[in-house]
Parts: C-alpha cells; sequence; structure tokens
C-alpha cells in the first residue's frame, strides 16, 4: 500500500537510493500502489556522483511492498520493505542491475525487462 | 515395470484421440459463444495456451538470421531461473531494424498458426524504445539497440552468475570438510634440524 509521501527504498542500481511517492498513475482518485503499479517519485537521497540527483522527479515500479500480495493459489507474499525500480518515461530501467527477489506477477504486467535484471523471482 | 509400460502405452491412445473431441465440441463452442466451459473444453485439444510451443527455438534463431539480426546469442537460462528456459539475445541496427525483428517474429507465430482456432501471439514489450522484449513464455528474445546491449550487458548477467555460484559452493563445501588440526609445536624443531 503505496501512497503520495510513502518512502521507499531503490532496488537497482540507477544511483537513487531514497524515493517518496507523490503520484500513483492509472486513475483520476486513486489511494493505493501495489506491486506492479508505476508511480511518480521525487528522489530524496541518492549516490553522489550518480546521473540520478536529489529532488529529480521520475517515474518507479514498485517491486516489493510490506503489504502482502496474495495469488490465486493461496500463496501469500510479504515483504521486508517497500522497493521501487526506477523507469524511464518509456519504460525501460534507468540502472542496469536489480537487487533482491522479485514477484512473478511483474512479468505478466509487461515488466519483462526488469524480471529479466533481477537475481531472483519468486 | 512392464504394468507400468502397458499403462503408458494404454494412456497413450487416449491423448492421441483427444484432439479430434474439440472439433465435435466445435458447433457448441460457436454457438455458446458465452459459455465459460469453453475455454476447458478447448485447452487439452491445442494445447496452444503454451506459446512457446508455436515456435522452437532454432526456428527463432532462424527467423532472426533472416532479418539480419547481429550478434545472436543463444544462453540456456534453465537452471538459473525458472521462468525461462532460454534467452535470446540479438542487436539491431536501428529502431526500425529493431521494430522489423520483433515484428517477423510476431509474424511468423501468426502464419504458423493459421486455420488455428486459437491465435497465440508473443507478447511485445517495449516496442518503441531501444530494447524490445518478445516472451514467449518457456525463452525470450531480447532485441536491443547496440548501444543498450552494451549498457544492460545481459549476457555478463546470465553466464556470470553461473560462475559465481560454483565458487560459493565450493566454499561451502570446503567449510564443511573436515580437517584435523596441525600440531606444529612438535614439527617446527624437526625442520629447524634438517
Amino acid at each position: 500500500m503505496i501512497q503520495p509521501q510513502t518512502y521507499l527504498n531503490v532496488a537497482d542500481n540507477s544511483g537513487a537510493r531514497k524515493l517518496m511517492c507523490i503520484r500513483i498513475i492509472g486513475a483520476s482518485n486513486r489511494r493505493y500502489a501495489h506491486i506492479g503499479d508505476v508511480i511518480v517519485a521525487v528522489i530524496k537521497e541518492a549516490i553522489p556522483n550518480s546521473p540520478l540527483e536529489r529532488s529529480e522527479v521520475i517515474r518507479a515500479v514498485i517491486v516489493r511492498t510490506c503489504k502482502e500480495l496474495k495469488r490465486k493459489n493461496g500463496t501469500i507474499i510479504r515483504y521486508d520493505d517497500n522497493a521501487a525500480v526506477v523507469i524511464d518515461q518509456e519504460g525501460n530501467p534507468k540502472g542496469t542491475r536489480v537487487f533482491g527477489a522479485i514477484p512473478r506477477e511483474l512479468r505478466q504486467l509487461n515488466f519483462t525487462k526488469i524480471v529479466s535484471l533481477a537475481p531472483e523471482v519468486l | 515395470m512392464l504394468a507400468a509400460l502397458r499403462s503408458r502405452c494404454s494412456s497413450l491412445p487416449s491423448l492421441f484421440t483427444l484432439p479430434p473431441s474439440p472439433s465435435l465440441l466445435d458447433p457448441s463452442w460457436k454457438l455458446g459463444f458465452t459459455a465459460p466451459n469453453r475455454f476447458f473444453a478447448s485447452s487439452p485439444s491445442t494445447g496452444a495456451y503454451d506459446i512457446s510451443e508455436v515456435l522452437t527455438i532454432p526456428e527463432v534463431e532462424k527467423i532472426l538470421a533472416d532479418v539480419k539480426a547481429d550478434n545472436v546469442t543463444v544462453i540456456p537460462t534453465k537452471n538459473q531461473c525458472f521462468w525461462a528456459d532460454f534467452t535470446i539475445i540479438a542487436t539491431g541496427r536501428s529502431d526500425w531494424h529493431l521494430r522489423n525483428i520483433a515484428q517477423a517474429l510476431v509474424y511468423k507465430a501468426k502464419q504458423k498458426q493459421k486455420g488455428a482456432k486459437q491465435i497465440m501471439l508473443p507478447s511485445v514489450q517495449g516496442y518503441n524504445t531501444k530494447w524490445i522484449v518478445i516472451d514467449y513464455g518457456k525463452f525470450v528474445v531480447h532485441a536491443l539497440d547496440e548501444k543498450a546491449r552494451v549498457y544492460f550487458n545481459l549476457e555478463s548477467l546470465w553466464t556470470a552468475e553461473k560462475s559465481d555460484s560454483d565458487p560459493s559452493d565450493q566454499d561451502l563445501q570446503n567449510a564443511f570438510v573436515k580437517i584435523r588440526p596441525k600440531n606444529n609445536s612438535k614439527r617446527k624443531p624437526a625442520k629447524v634440524s634438517s
């Protein structure tokens, strides 16, 4: 459950460290974003000398949430942190590697690029 | 053992007899368009719900060669990730060329299933970008721009992981091997004397 003002970790090597959600893309009056949703976010913390800087507005895909994700077979997946991967307007990831475990739902949501960069898919 | 073989043999004809049965169901499918069980009726017949059966990897390689995609590499990723057995990476010269690669792969899949009731097409992602992914389910084709290919370096990701996992396994195995501690206190004088 990501809403505006939520802080997220960054799960790739794009250079950003912390993001703050400022808008959820998809509907006009949407309250919460879940795994696989695209959000508009501000970079709150960045690695020095990286292409992305603090206070830059970017788009990101949510890849991990503390709120549990339910599958049809009854499995429930819950992560320890809220994390997102920085993408550009075309949907290409900004970083070249994705860290941590990633749910396979992202593939059905047309984020195969992120899935193919990830080391582990749940 | 024999019984198992016999049971397998007996099950095989039943498999072969399955495909005609949906053709009998065909009129019902056409009439009852809203009938929810048509999915169940048609799924065992064609098995076309798995798109990866439509095209095989040699065929995809041939298509890529026909559209003159450069640097085609096929990486078997069955051991590393469960979601794809093979990753195919190809380089396109321009945005047009990349789009043509994707179009050719979709077109061939369409052509091969001509006349079928249901046509399964691969999902294409990032159509107007430098990195197009054509997802066939069991295998994934990445068509990248030359710069994007260098930037993302997908080959190293999929081939390096294999080499990374091996040493860690060896370290683990070494850690569990019992080694008798050497008692050096008694040997030192012997070395000095020799």
